[in-house]
């Protein structure tokens, strides 16, 4: 126990230091002052239409344009960075109201969703690597790989042409992947909107655009079929109050034009120390989701736990049931099923914290149960036998003499638990959880600098994992002279 | 107080019967000593006298408890009954005065101050007055067993169960655990004990029982049942361990 308490209070210390930063995230676009606030999903990596500046805000001309159509029409809403596959996802399950993450408006979609009119023309390019000069049309890349981003246009295109020019397709959950398989030589091409593939060159992603515009679809913003009727129309009204004024093409300029920002290259260093603030909140978070889910997977696991070791055939079916389970379900279809599945089937709307901690939650219980039950049971027999000679009831003798016996036996099999529980929280950054993962795939996203953020994120992992792996092992050794 | 009555005892694991019918009664203040070749059920026997293991036929009553009705509060029971295993069984995780003394604090029969006088004078009797602070992992094996004794005796039990409590002794710590059960056996604790120690079982028992293949094959005073046996299979016994 005092062990526990020790791990703890650490990890409560690193929680605070690391949650009381500035907080440099600021999704909302204004308190909530009374009336609906619209959830609006969209990617975290789709530059220039989304992604995080250099001081943690989400910005590009999708975020601008919801901003200034929200002024326009006096709607609040809170932005959710997820991934687009997610955003679509959160969308047909009811998760979010709108999105809005430079979706092509297609006639597969319009089976589910409402769309807005267009409001950006888009239109597949082909990247390739800088220094590339063997790729100049379509018909170069035969028996070569094209990588494409799941769900965008460039990946309707890729698929459509591959047979008549003989390539094969690499798909990606995010640009920043697909740019990067194509700067190491995996894949010899991307295929993706002209306008995201021209702010990525820009920002120096080591890619350079070698075709002319594909005739394409326009994007839209999204409602569920049938539903959130009203935001779709005050967003139709307020684009066409901003074609009007002029602020429409003002914000397009901003991220597209000839005095388009871009962020100045930072040295190594200087990126990793503005990338600092952010990836700290993400650590913060993955320590939180970690702790309390671990909380509820102890609880949990206790019960079953006891349920498997006790005398009831009924109780001990069912805790074996939970064990196969959850211990048979890789995390990242549980996460999926519990965020998207569920509340499509049952029709509501499932915060991510409560998403995120149940799946943590579930898949940790059903291995604590286990390490619950393997401790009691490596105690000797004969202790409860001893105890009940004297009289004492099952209850009292468990509480008293195998308990305390088995959680010795447990310790590092928890401590073990809790380093894998940590590190699988990453894999919620499908579900658009921001924890330490996320967090450096949306500085990559916008800095393209893979090799750097992925560095310092893995020391991170590392750091801390040492840390707390040698505080438990150490408290473990004090519990251990007890007695 | 301290009398057992067992009736047609019958025990079965699965589909292996090891008591096939068991009739014995033990007076109070009677030492019997249960010798015979290892699996004639001896050690089982001794547990279903505590329902350590549940029967599977027959009656076992101890004082006016009949061991297996479900009304009877074995908790109750077995605070009369006193055990002692082969292998000891002490708490790792309590020092010697805190095994002594867990049974009657935890069962509310004595307070702090009194559990502990009586553990201590517990330790006296079995000759471990030093060793009260002392964890079992620092304890030799016949040291194990005496504090196994004093623990099994601090609840003041009528009757007293040995299981082999030699058995995992080593030869030079036989004596010291032996000569514990001897002071006990003259103060007229009803005990059964089972056992591979002939001579002490001649010394010291009121009554020998000879087990084999799950029944008694014979019974009767030391005298008889090692300087006369009636029985093939009990000649053979003796013949081989004596």
């Amino acid at each position: 126990m005092k062990l526990l308490r020790g791990l703890l209070v650490f990890m409560c210390v690193l929680l605070l230091g690391t949650t009381s930063l500035p907080n440099t995230q600021n999704y909302a676009s204004a308190a909530p002052a009374g009336g609906k606030v619209y959830q609006i999903g969209t990617d975290v990596t789709f530059a220039p239409f989304e992604f995080e500046d250099v001081n943690g805000e989400f910005v590009g001309i999708d975020m601008d344009l919801i901003k200034a159509i929200a002024e326009d029409q006096g709607f609040q809403y809170e932005i959710k960075p997820m991934g687009f596959n997610a955003a679509v996802q959160a969308l047909e399950a009811n998760q979010v109201d709108g999105v809005i993450a430079g979706m092509s408006i297609t006639d597969e979609r319009k089976q589910k969703f409402d769309f807005s009119e267009g409001y950006f023309e888009s239109g597949v390019v082909m990247g390739i690597r800088n220094d590339n000069d063997d790729i100049k049309s379509y018909e170069d890349l035969k028996g070569k790989k094209v990588a494409v981003k799941t769900g965008t246009e460039g990946y309707s295109f890729a698929e459509a042409n591959a047979a008549k020019y003989g390539y094969t397709v690499v798909p990606f959950d995010d640009s920043a992947q697909m740019y990067q398989d194509v700067v190491t030589g995996n894949s010899a091409a991307c295929f993706d909107d002209f306008a995201v593939l021209k702010y990525g060159t820009e920002q120096n992603n080591g890619l350079k655009v070698v075709t002319d515009p594909e005739p394409g679809a326009s994007y839209g913003f999204a409602v569920r079929k049938g539903q959130n009727q009203e935001l779709l129309k005050m967003f139709n009204d307020g684009l066409t109050n901003l074609r009007a004024s002029g602020q429409y093409e003002e914000i397009k300029a901003k991220y597209l034009g000839e005095n388009a920002e871009t962020s100045a290259s930072l040295s190594r260093w200087e990126l990793v120390k503005v990338s600092l603030p952010s990836l700290l909140k993400g650590l913060g978070n993955t320590l939180f989701y970690t702790l309390i889910s671990l909380i509820f997977a102890f609880i949990v696991g206790l019960i079953f736990g006891f349920m498997k070791v006790g005398r009831n055939p009924w109780l001990r079916g069912i805790a074996t049931v939970f064990v196969d389970v959850f211990r048979g379900i890789p995390l990242i279809v549980l996460a999926f099923f519990i965020y998207f599945g569920i509340p499509q089937a049952f029709g509501f709307t499932m915060p991510l914290f409560l998403a995120a901690v149940l799946t943590l939650t579930l898949n940790a219980a059903a291995y604590v149960t286990e390490i619950i039950r393997g401790g009691i049971q490596s105690i000797d027999r004969g202790q409860m036998e001893a105890a009940r000679s004297l009289g004492i009831p099952y209850r009292k003798a468990m509480l008293k003499i195998i308990i305390p016996q088995a959680v010795k036996v447990m310790v590092p099999s928890f401590i073990n638990q809790f380093v894998i529980t940590l590190k699988d929280t990453s894999i919620l950054s499908v579900i658009g959880l921001v924890e330490l993962t996320q967090s450096g795939k949306i500085i990559i996203a916008r800095t393209f600098s893979s090799f750097d953020i992925w560095l310092v994120v893995a020391i991170m992992y590392l750091v801390v994992i040492t840390v707390l792996t040698r505080i438990a092992n150490r408290l473990e050794r004090k519990v251990g002279h007890n007695g | 107080m301290g009398k057992i009555i067992v009736e047609g005892l019958k025990k079965s694991f699965g589909k292996n019967e090891v008591l096939k019918g068991i009739d014995v009664s033990v007076n109070e203040g009677e030492v019997v000593c249960v010798i015979g070749p290892s699996g004639s059920g001896k050690s089982t026997f001794l547990r279903c006298i505590n329902r350590l293991d549940d029967i599977t036929g027959g009656k076992v009553i101890v004082d006016e408890y009949n061991i297996n009705d479900p009304k009877t509060d074995i908790n109750k029971v077995r605070e009369n009954i006193g055990m002692v295993f082969q292998h000891f069984n002490l708490f790792p995780h309590f020092n010697v005065l805190k095994n002594i003394m867990f049974a009657p604090m935890e069962l509310g029969k004595q307070s702090e101050k009194e559990a502990r006088e009586n553990a201590l004078a517990l330790l006296d009797r079995v000759g471990l007055s030093d060793k009260a602070n002392a964890y079992p992992s620092q304890l030799s094996g016949g040291q194990k067993q005496r504090v196994a004794i004093a623990r099994a005796l601090a609840m003041n039990p009528d009757i007293m169960l040995f299981d082999e409590p030699t058995s995992a002794l080593d030869p030079e710590m036989v004596g010291e655990v032996l000569g514990v059960m001897n002071d006990l056996a003259r103060e007229g604790m009803t005990m059964m004990i089972v056992t591979h120690e002939m001579g002490f079982a001649r010394e010291v028992a009121d009554r020998v029982i000879f087990m084999d293949g799950g029944y008694i094959v014979e019974e009767g005073p030391p005298e008889q049942v090692f300087g006369s046996p009636q029985h093939e299979r009990t000649i053979s016994f003796l013949d081989k361990v004596l």
